[in-house]
């Protein structure tokens, strides 16, 4: 059981202030919540909305339906109520001429709480009396939120809205059930400040970046933890920049990343090839948005995995990863880190925009101690010899640090020798060259079979990665409770390069179809798997709006390709 | 470590400049300082990218970093930004610190690392065959111009000293007394040190020779405070077709040392971050 409640008006509204107060609400009564944010590329005026999906059990996908509309304005008002399903309610700030709506208004409620500023949490506290949360829980986050007056006037504009409500007696009216024991390990988080947190566990100590949407959560959050946690977070002047800091702070020791969207990546990709020449381990975080060019820069996509594949010119190892979830983005930027500095190489965490901005109550993540695969300044004081492109029989040479022994450690972006000296010898460049290729096979021998479920393998097969991942299995689950039996299977990528060989996996080896789901024009996964695995994929199904799939478009689209296909 | 010596900095990379190029006395000049520093090669971190003068982080032994062309001034601060206990010099032509890099050489200045930056001014592209540089004189004919350069060219100095760049000299190294004093200085300044160095190029430049700079350089004495933003900017500025050679400008406004900063510390170090991330997420609750 869920209930979907969208909290639309103007930007700069508060929208995103209710959503976030009614999150962290719904995690103290040990609900589940997936919030995305629907926003235009503007601070002020226009439509957005926040869209609160609210549950019993976890929720991770977006959905068309709207059982509850707060519209803070006229605008949102109008453009919104007709979607707000049969039986489902709708609360204006005012009364608006040939728009029903409940006799109770927002601003009203925040006028006699004494700040209209307070119209958030009348809209936040009108969603929670609804779902039948004890008033308490919201009292709580707004104790943490805010002090003195404001917090004052905030508390009144809960009770005020709580009365409202009851007076209606629409309290529970759509009451959740929890069946949870006390929520303490739970987190309200967004993407963003997933990837930031899981980026700290993986041991980060140094990010340069420039501020790009939908990336900048990540800095913004990493740069406010520069004290408790102990690293630092460099703006750099542009992403030429970021990306050549990152390469000078891998070199001199710091676990370094670096977060932009495809345009600012694109600017990088020279630096990208300096990583894949001086092997220098890098985390670079590409969080999507609708392209070409400035595209939609608050809008989300799934287009951009060819970009990172291919960026930087020349051959050399990379790994690409794409968190499916919040939770996931935590573990899988972590585990980024450990990959960058085994293989010494780049290693890309793919998001977008549905996920960086938004927001889900996760289960507090174990923090697994940081393993450093660089030598210890005992560890080259040893050595007799230190050569930084020793060859060796992985590709991976040992990495020790400048200044930390007696040895030096000298890089250069021309083909250099094993002591890092540029070369032009012809034995030895070939020697160098083959021993970063032996890195790219021992990264692809590594590479983890994707999950699958294991139905019928004659059945079609419907392939999903990423942030679009959850909404795609929630809709396959609903063609099957529909069938009353499975219709498809589904295989989910996280990890979409280096990809092992699928035919190991009866169900994509047998599948009658197979059938891509990613936000784009398709030419992205399913291109890749067309030309790695030598089979055909059947279809592709994309979106170009910049709008993140819903259970129910994707239900209805699947189910047309697998028993119409 | 014993006490150091040239013999400390000397390597066998072959050198793939022109015979007679500027390049040679600047290594020479650059080994010698760093030795009067009393600098042993492992506290020494040189930063490049390409062209003719950045080749010169292969030609003595240190740790080095030869990355990309116009970049290395942002690779270098993060380097230091991270080492802190490393001596970080970079080496950039003109072509590579005022052209392709000069955005980073803008930001540089502001953001106030301690680093030196080294640029090898020969007014020309030298590796790739003698194009226009961003201080090649107005007029000048060179390949790629056949009519003569239309841009005017650069006053690097001046935008340095208005940007209140921590530390601005020029040196050159047919003066390699003052050279090795200057070059002292700049890299023992606790903040962003920018060095000028004059460089004739033998092979495609054939108006910055030896003898012209040797008829229009002059040292600034010690009329000249190097405290003095306006004064500096005079001299800079100066039409007079002199060169000036020395400190022109310089502040003690603080560098940006990450290290030590409150709670950052070494960021080679990768603590357990479990206690600390604990707390953290207790605000997400």
């Amino acid at each position: 059981m869920d209930i979907s409640i969208r909290i639309a008006g103007a930007a700069g509204q508060g929208m995103q202030t209710a959503a976030e107060v009614l999150g962290r609400t719904l995690a103290r009564a040990g609900l589940h919540a997936f919030i995305h944010q629907d926003i235009e590329s503007r601070i002020r005026g226009g439509i957005n909305f926040s869209q609160v999906r609210a549950g019993s059990a976890p929720v991770f996908a977006p959905t068309d339906r709207v059982d509850v509309l707060l519209a803070f304005t006229p605008e949102s008002l109008r453009a919104f109520a007709a979607q707000a399903a049969s039986g489902g309610l709708v609360f204006a700030a005012a009364p608006v001429q040939d728009v029903s709506a409940q006799p109770v208004h927002l601003g009203d409620i925040a006028r006699a709480a004494g700040n209209e500023k307070t119209v958030s949490t009348v809209a936040a506290a009108i969603a929670a009396c609804l779902l039948g949360v004890d008033e308490a829980r919201m009292a709580e986050v707004l104790e943490r939120r805010f002090s003195g007056a404001v917090l004052e006037a905030n508390r009144k504009a809960l009770s005020l809205s709580y009365e409202a409500l009851r007076a209606q007696g629409l309290e529970g009216r759509f009451r959740l059930e929890t069946f949870e024991k006390a929520p303490e390990g739970r987190l309200f988080v967004s993407g963003a400040q997933a990837a930031a947190l899981g980026a700290l566990a993986g041991g980060c100590t140094f990010m340069a970046a420039y501020p790009m949407s939908p990336a900048t959560g990540i800095m913004a959050q990493l740069a406010e933890l520069t004290h408790e946690c102990g690293l630092w977070v460099e703006q750099a002047e542009d992403e030429i920049a970021a990306i050549n800091m990152v390469a000078g702070a891998s070199y001199a020791g710091a676990r370094a990343m670096t977060a932009t969207s495809g345009g600012g990546f694109a600017l990088m990709t020279e630096g990208v090839s300096l990583l894949g020449m001086i092997e220098s381990p890098a985390v670079i975080v590409v969080a999507q948005r609708p392209g070409p060019a400035t595209g939609l820069p608050t809008r989300t996509a799934q287009g951009d995995l060819r970009l990172v594949l291919h960026a930087g010119h020349g051959q050399f190892a990379r790994v690409i990863l794409a968190p499916r979830t919040i939770a996931e983005a935590f573990e899988v930027t972590a585990r980024a880190f450990d990959l960058a500095e085994r293989f010494q190489i780049p290693a890309f965490v793919l998001t977008d925009q549905l996920l960086q901005d938004g927001q889900s109550i996760v289960e507090e993540w174990p923090i697994p101690p940081v393993r450093r695969c660089v030598l210890s300044g005992e560890e080259a004081e040893r050595l007799e010899h230190y050569e930084r492109y020793a060859l060796t029989e992985n590709g991976i040479s040992p990495m020790a640090l400048p200044g930390a022994s007696r040895h030096l450690v000298v890089v250069d972006s021309d083909e250099h020798d094993t002591a890092g000296h540029l070369t032009e010898d012809a034995a030895l460049s070939r020697a160098m060259a083959e021993k970063r290729l032996r890195k790219m096979a021992t990264l692809a021998a590594e590479a983890p079979l994707p999950e699958c479920t294991q139905h019928d393998p004659a059945l079609p097969l419907v392939i999903a990665w990423g942030s679009s991942a959850p909404a795609v299995a929630e809709a396959i689950a609903m063609l099957a409770a529909e069938a009353g039996r499975p219709v498809c299977n589904l295989l989910q990528f996280v990890q979409l390069w280096p990809l092992p060989d699928l035919s190991r996996i009866p169900a994509f080896a047998s599948a009658s179809r197979r059938i891509v789901v990613e936000h784009g024009v398709g030419d992205g996964l399913a291109g890749l798997i067309a030309q790695t695995q030598i089979v055909r994929v059947d279809a592709a199904i994309g979106k170009l709006d910049g709008r993140p799939f819903t259970v129910e478009e994707l239900a209805q689209r699947i189910r047309k390709e697998v028993f119409h296909g | 470590m014993a006490d150091v010596t040239l013999e400390h900095y000397k390597n066998d990379v072959e050198r793939a400049w022109c015979p007679g190029c500027g390049n040679f006395g600047i290594l020479n000049l650059l080994q010698k300082t760093l030795v009067s520093l009393g600098l042993p090669p492992q506290r020494v971190l040189l930063c490049s990218g390409i062209g003719q003068a950045p080749k010169i982080v292969h030609y003595l032994q240190a740790n080095a970093f030869d990355g990309l062309h116009g970049r290395e001034l942002a690779s270098a601060q993060a380097a230091k930004m991270v080492a802190d206990d490393l001596t970080v010099i970079v080496h950039a032509g003109d072509g590579g610190a005022y052209g392709e890099g000069g955005n980073h050489f803008l930001h540089a200045m502001r953001r106030n690392v301690d680093v030196t930056f080294v640029v090898h001014d020969n007014h020309i592209y030298g590796l790739t065959k003698g194009q226009a540089s961003p201080t090649t004189e107005q007029g000048q004919k060179v390949a790629v111009h056949p009519d003569g350069v239309t841009a005017l060219p650069m006053n690097p100095l001046a935008l340095a000293i208005s940007q209140s760049c921590s530390f601005v000299a020029q040196i050159i190294p047919s003066r390699p007394d003052h050279f090795q004093q200057v070059l002292s200085e700049a890299i023992r300044h606790p903040g962003f040190s920018y060095v000028n160095v004059l460089q004739p190029c033998v092979s495609w430049d054939f108006i910055h020779t030896y003898q012209y700079y040797q008829k229009h350089c002059y040292v600034l004495d010690e009329t000249h405070d190097p405290y003095n933003q306006q004064q500096a900017l005079s001299v800079a500025l100066a039409a007079d077709g002199r060169i000036p050679l020395g400190i022109l400008y310089r502040n003690d406004r603080p560098a940006l040392r990450p290290r030590e900063v409150p709670g950052v510390g070494d960021l080679r170090a990768c603590p357990d971050r479990a206690p600390r991330l604990q707390r953290v997420f207790d605000r997400f609750r």
